[in-house]
């Protein structure tokens, strides 16, 4: 029994499991200064919001330590079980009242559970174990002959040899969005991340990335006129892109033609025109999507974060409020439970104990302070790469690689929004934002990958 | 080639980059940039402005003729204010619906959390109706605010009004913003800057709605409001006041000032209005009807009016006749009604007569010595030089020229010269054309002010000192220039005779002025009945004659000099006479023995109808 206990305990990762609790630590802090009341004033006061997150805390260390009395085996046996668990529970959801226009919460007298956050945890562990299961081949993994944004032709036949991969992603994503629930949707997407790690098509990436830029540019100029150079022919912004994308045809023709060999021209070609007739679907699709598909405050907040709209006090207000408590903590900040604009009594930045909880910090510790969190945060994300790649098991290494994408995506855009370099999408900023569901997801999600890890020197069976 | 096994380093690089972007934005936004500090403290600070309470104005013996006094205004948050029954609340506040409506959406377009004005400054006897009522109507709360009240009704042309500040005001002085009120005229606007005290400042750190959670700095940037200084004005009020009773139903002016300082005891311009009418909310509709009367109750008549003097002139002319030694205490003159029309009296035999009997012709030919003195051979180039000489003796008493009294607005009377003449007459002019203002007619033009200065250098015998009515202030003296003596071109001594006739009128059967005469107070004064024209469809016609006194009392150690002009009523001594008693009594014993000369004074309605004026 000793021997195993000892076992138990001996090869956890106490750097992971230190950031952690270092976390949790200054997390709860900086919860108490955001809503501090001197009439409660207790830190342990149940009544307010960083009371509670202790005793939140207190049951994901419960959670965690039934996780570590548990078998590994036995978390990779019951993977899909628990991944089906989670979708019923996202069904079940969509069947309870809306609360502030979405179904994504079960309330028990006080407190609410969102299903949500454990749903990331079921498509970790249930991706890790069907990556595990079937290494498929190198053929069905990739896009065939595409490149650059002519990839989108391959999407289709991609997804087909690859349905239970989609599946596992996709039906939560529907799910989610029925609730609706637009930001935990967009975190479901950072499982992209984990595929590339595994070999799936690296197209997807540079696709993505080259996708935003397009998007982007197209809803800042779409809409504006501008007269074409030497003439007086007036064109709209849209016109101006299609010439834009021609003329880059145009070149990457004139490159392909001067530096590759004649007989490797004709797949390039043909991906280059793929690519123009794309981008050209896309560009529309963007407009439509845009103008049809997002509601009225999505639009705003694309419009804010591109700098279209600038209304401080009005629909600027929360990214104004919040710029300004950042940018007024200065180098060294303001001191604890002192800044004068998230703070408690004052409140100017709105949910600053939820969305916008990197407000209260970085005003009340400077660019010092900010600086150390995102060190921490980083810190953690290079760990848990080191920890992925030391693994033997593929089932581990996956499900290690999924947490480090789920909690990329929600720093980086948790963050990035407060900042001002992403739109304003209600996310939790893990172990800070105030909230049961996602302290005790995220806490799991790190137990059990310490629990996995610790297991690595032993042998698969 | 695809080497999978590199890909962890691009997620690595990846994880590292994006980090690195966030630093390199947060320390351009926490350490670089400053606009985000600046946009913290707009957003989280705010300042109110805290006025002080406005200089008090008090009499010459202490009482408040000016205060302050609370005003409410009614304020509305538009988000508490549910379910108005606006029928009723409309009808509580004296506010019409329409006025209603567009005050709420307006409010409710500028926020629906702050709160915005619905009606301005109620007076209190309005509010103190409305204020028990007001509970019934959530979101509808009364602000206080100060404004003047004028507690004895008097003196509405001395001491002004105030009103809004406009475009003008605060562009020719920066401590002024849209809404504050500014004095207007009067004494309100003339001590303006000591008056008004200086606003503070409080500091303080607000919420997201925009309430107060604190001090700023615990208070350390605040600054206190600096109170208004308070004035006293030589007004003496009950002086004031029964002036003002005295001239009810009349036209014209009483202006009494204290001989020794120059002080003004009373300023009374009929007809006149209560003050407190052009404070509040009803100013507006206030001054409207008060523009539109015909009587003109907002001219201030004693400062803003010229009129001929009439006979009071003479005694100046007495006065620069034997100064430039043309004539002697003793001259005479027949009453030869050649020259101009005069009652049935004894010759005049010597200045001391030609006074009492005020005798025009007298007069005449006393004035001709003066302009014609012979010292050129040309009447018309004589006349000119004397007629300078004249000019000049006659604006050294104050008349004609800027007395600088202490009033933002004020004309003076009209001295005229040999410029004048030249410039005004397209002939040739001697003495014979422009005789008639030896007996204070023609182009000679007195203010009431100007003729209660010249009682007031009869009485000094022979100087004056500016009148003013300014006595003292809290934190400065007053200006030099009301405290010196200015004294005229003519020797004291010379000043006995005049005064004498002076006496003589009120005092001798014969005089002109025995109306004025009282029992225990030695009157000196002169009677004028001055004749006036106006111009009618193209035509002129001569109207009822204006009635002038002017006196001080007693004869030795005057106490007062004063000068009462009363419009187209008749004689001199008729009317302005008696009156002038009655102030002179009143100021100096404190009451009025003959109450038959007061009913009289009182009764009488002297505002004459369209075409009473015209003289029959």
């Amino acid at each position: 029994m000793r021997g195993q206990e000892n076992k138990l305990f001996a090869h956890i990762d106490w750097g992971l499991l230190s950031v952690y609790f270092i976390l949790v630590f200054l997390g709860i802090s900086n919860v108490y200064s955001s809503v501090f009341d001197p009439d409660k004033a207790g830190l342990f006061n149940l009544d307010t919001e960083h009371g509670k997150q202790i005793m939140w805390f207190g049951v994901a260390l419960f959670l965690g330590l039934i996780i570590f009395f548990l078998e590994s085996n036995f978390i990779r046996k019951y993977a899909y079980w628990f991944y089906g668990f989670t979708m019923l529970l996202l069904i079940a959801v969509l069947f309870t009242k809306p609360i502030h226009g979405a179904k994504s919460w079960f309330g028990f007298g006080g407190v609410g559970i969102q299903p949500s956050e454990f749903a990331k945890i079921g498509v970790a562990l249930a991706l890790a174990r069907f990556i595990d299961q079937n290494s498929s081949s190198k053929e069905s993994r990739s896009i065939k002959n595409a490149s650059g944004l002519s990839t989108l032709w391959g999407i289709i036949p991609f997804i087909a040899k690859n349905k239970e991969t989609a599946l596992i992603i996709g039906i939560p994503c529907a799910l989610v969005l029925l609730q609706p629930d637009a930001g935990t949707f967009i975190v479901f997407t950072s499982f992209i991340l984990v595929l590339y790690r595994e070999g799936y098509a690296g197209n997807i990436l540079l696709f993505l990335v080259i996708s935003v830029i397009i998007a982007v540019i197209t809803l800042l100029v779409a809409d504006t006129n501008f007269m074409l150079l030497f003439t007086k022919i007036k064109l709209s912004g849209n016109a101006g892109i299609i010439i834009v994308l021609v003329v880059l045809v145009g070149l990457f023709a004139a490159i392909i033609r001067s530096f590759v060999m004649k007989r490797n021209r004709k797949p390039l070609y043909r991906s280059l025109i793929g690519s123009f007739l794309v981008a050209v679907i896309f560009v529309n699709f963007v407009e439509i999507g845009y103008t049809n598909i997002l509601q009225t405050h999505q639009k705003e907040r694309i419009d804010l974060l591109l700098g279209k709209i600038d209304d401080p006090d009005g629909k600027g207000y929360n990214i104004n409020r919040a710029k300004a408590a950042i940018g007024s903590g200065g180098f060294m900040g303001k001191g604890f439970k002192s800044a004068t604009l998230a703070n408690a009594s004052q409140r100017h930045v709105p949910m600053q104990s939820t969305d916008f909880i990197f407000c209260t910090w970085s005003e009340e510790r400077g660019f010092v302070g900010a600086f150390v969190l995102v060190g921490l945060y980083t810190f953690l994300l290079l760990k848990m790469v080191i920890m992925a790649e030391r693994q033997r098991s593929v089932f581990t290494r996956v499900y290690a690689y999924c947490v480090a994408s789920i909690f990329f995506y929600h720093f980086m855009i948790n963050i990035g929004m407060a900042i001002g370099l992403a739109p304003v999408i209600g996310i939790p900023l893990p172990f800070f934002s105030y909230g049961g569901s996602s302290m005790m997801s995220f806490s799991v999600l790190i137990f059990i990958l310490l629990k996995l890890d610790s297991e690595r020197k032993v042998v698969l069976q | 080639m695809r080497n999978i096994e590199n890909r962890k380093y691009v997620i690595a690089l990846i994880f590292l980059i994006i980090p690195l972007i966030f630093i390199v934005r947060l320390f351009y936004m926490q350490v670089v940039d400053s606009k985000w500090k600046e946009r913290a403290a707009q957003i989280s600070e705010n300042r109110i402005t805290t006025y002080p309470a406005r200089g008090i104005v008090y009499d010459r013996n202490g009482v408040k003729i000016i205060s302050n006094e609370v005003y409410y205004d009614i304020h509305v948050i538009p988000k508490q204010a549910t379910n108005t029954d606006s029928v009723a609340l409309t009808k509580l506040l004296g506010i019409s619906m329409d006025d209603y409506v567009a005050k709420m959406n307006k409010a409710r377009n500028y926020s629906r959390r702050k709160p915005s004005e619905l009606v301005r400054q109620i007076p209190p006897n309005e509010f103190s109706v409305i204020a028990p009522e007001l509970y019934k109507y959530p979101g509808f709360f009364e602000v206080a605010r100060t404004l003047r009240v004028y507690p004895k009704k008097i003196a509405a042309h001395v001491l002004g009004y105030m009103n809004e500040a406009n475009g003008n005001d605060i562009e020719k002085d920066s401590y002024y913003k849209s809404g504050d009120y500014i004095g207007r005229s009067g004494i309100e606007k003339m001590y303006e800057k000591e008056l008004r005290g200086q606003r503070g400042v409080k500091y303080y750190l607000q919420d997201a709605i925009g309430l107060s959670t604190g001090k700023y700095e615990n208070g350390d940037y605040d600054t206190l409001a600096v109170q208004g200084q308070n004035l006293s004005l030589s007004i003496d009020w009950e002086l004031q006041a029964y002036g003002e009773k005295l001239m009810q139903n009349k036209l014209g002016s009483i202006v009494a000032i204290e001989p020794a300082t120059g002080e003004i005891l009373a300023m009374i311009s009929a007809p006149t209005y209560d003050p407190n009418l052009l404070v509040g909310r009803h100013l507006g509709s206030n001054y409207g009807a008060l523009a539109e009367d015909t009587l003109l109750p907002l001219q201030n008549r004693c400062l803003n009016s010229a009129y001929p003097p009439g006979s009071i002139f003479k005694t100046v002319m007495a006065l620069i006749g034997m100064q430039e030694g043309v004539i002697t205490e003793n001259a005479s003159f027949p009453c030869n009604k050649a020259l101009a029309g005069c009652h049935d009296h004894p010759t005049a035999m010597n200045v001391s007569d030609g006074v009492k009997m005020s005798c025009n012709p007298y007069f005449i030919q006393l004035v001709r010595r003066i302009i014609q003195q012979g010292k050129d051979k040309s009447i018309f180039k004589d006349a000119a030089i004397g007629l300078d000489i004249w000019a000049k003796y006659v604006r050294s008493f104050g008349i004609g020229t800027d007395l600088h009294v202490d009033y933002p607005t004020n004309v003076h009377g009209n001295v005229p010269d040999a410029a004048y003449y030249d410039k005004h007459l397209n002939f040739r002019w001697a003495f014979s054309t422009i005789q008639s203002i030896a007996i204070g007619q023609g182009e000679v033009l007195i203010t009431p002010l100007e003729m209660a200065n010249l009682a007031a250098i009869l009485a000094n015998r022979g100087y004056f000192i500016p009148p003013h009515f300014i006595k003292s202030m809290d934190q400065r003296e007053i200006p030099e220039i009301y405290r010196t003596k200015k004294y005229t071109m003519v020797d004291s001594a010379y000043f006995e005779p005049v005064i004498d006739g002076m006496w003589r009128v009120v005092h001798e059967g014969g005089g002109t002025a025995r109306r004025a005469r009282l029992d225990s107070i030695e009157v000196c004064g002169k009677t004028g009945t001055v004749e006036n024209f106006k111009r009618i469809s193209g035509k002129v016609y001569q109207l009822t004659d204006h009635s002038n006194f002017m006196a001080f009392a007693p004869r030795d150690n005057p106490q007062i000099a004063i000068s009462v002009f009363i419009e187209n009523s008749g004689f001199g001594g008729t009317w302005s006479a008696p009156l002038a008693s009655l102030m002179i009594e009143k100021y100096i014993t404190g009451t009025v023995a003959d109450t038959a000369k007061e009913n009289r004074i009182l009764n009488a309605n002297l505002i004459p109808d369209a075409d009473d004026i015209i003289r029959k």
